[in-house]
């Protein structure tokens, strides 16, 4: 590093917000437009002072490290995607008279209330412009999303008293879904 | 008459513009973030002088999509991070530049107006 507290107090402000990597990739950077300053003859308080500058005021680097967050693209993907599923699964439930179905009370409530909160988690975590932890909200909510679907999935064959039409767009829609979602995770862990 | 304003600021006339301009800046060769900002900014005569700190992010977007792939090395015993065009990338780049030779021409053309004298 560098090593000028200007420069570290700069970097110690992003790297509360931002994953590991990036802050060691910014210190790297940080450091080379540092000695940059310094090899054109300005003294160390004057070419930290530069550096920090060329680099953008603190809030505005965050910002933009949000806007491209996994977590956040994830959540818009997300919840792009929400009234397709919701649709077909909802055309599913009406047309196989899914309040027939030998589902206990209690397990509707809990996957109802669940969706409600992943929803809501993904709203916002799509929403941060500040905040990159609110980002990683996403990893939980898009874990459990998976596991939503999954659950659907695996009832369907059990519940359903026979094969309805949209059914065969629901299945694939939160196949597609889980795939993606999935997909998305790694990323999401590692930024 | 009232003062002319000018349209945009020039980092708002980046938006839209900013991929491609990042992929030009590899074309030569892996660069890392800094360096990419550098290529930016003596490329266009100081005019696209971003805040280093933004090109980071772009770049990792870019990553993302599979336009640029990452590397880390490490240099004077610092980890630096560098990046290089995929395949992807650069028939990103190629298509991007054709799109926007064809684009400029055209506003161009409309700009200059029709070749004196014109018609009635």
């Amino acid at each position: 590093m560098a090593g000028h507290h200007l420069i570290e107090a700069y970097l110690a402000t992003l790297g509360r917000q931002l994953p590991a990597d990036a802050v060691e990739e910014l210190a790297d950077g940080l450091d080379e437009t540092y000695q940059r300053h310094r090899s054109t003859g300005l003294p160390p308080d004057a070419a930290a002072d530069a550096t920090v500058r060329d680099f953008g005021e603190p809030g505005t680097v965050l910002r933009a490290y949000v806007r491209q967050a996994p977590g956040r693209r994830t959540a818009l993907m997300l919840l792009a995607w929400g009234p397709i599923v919701g649709l077909c699964w909802g055309a599913t439930l009406v047309a196989g008279h899914a309040w027939t179905w030998p589902i206990p009370t209690t397990a509707r409530v809990v996957f109802g209330a669940t969706l409600l909160v992943v929803i809501v988690t993904l709203a916002l975590a799509a929403t941060s412009h500040h905040s990159y932890h609110r980002t990683r909200l996403t990893i939980g909510a898009a874990t459990v999303l998976i596991g939503l679907d999954g659950a659907m999935l695996c009832a369907l064959p059990v519940v359903a008293a026979s094969f309805v039409w949209p059914m065969a767009l629901a299945v694939p829609v939160s196949l597609t879904r889980m795939t993606l979602t999935a997909r998305a995770l790694p990323r999401m862990l590692t930024h | 008459m009232g003062e002319v304003r000018p349209l945009k600021p020039e980092a708002q006339l980046l938006k839209g513009h900013l991929d491609v301009l990042l992929l030009a800046a590899l074309a030569d060769g892996p660069r890392h973030g800094y360096a990419v900002r550098e290529a930016l900014r003596d490329g266009s005569d100081g005019r696209f002088d971003l805040p280093t700190g933004t090109v980071y992010p772009a770049l990792h977007r870019l990553e993302a999509a599979g336009l640029i792939e990452g590397t880390w090395s490490t240099t004077d015993g610092r980890r630096r991070r560098s990046y290089r065009l995929t395949d992807a990338g650069r028939r990103r780049l190629a298509a991007d530049r054709a799109n926007w030779r064809d684009f400029a021409a055209a506003v161009t053309t409309v700009l200059d107006g029709p070749p004196w004298p014109a018609t009635t």
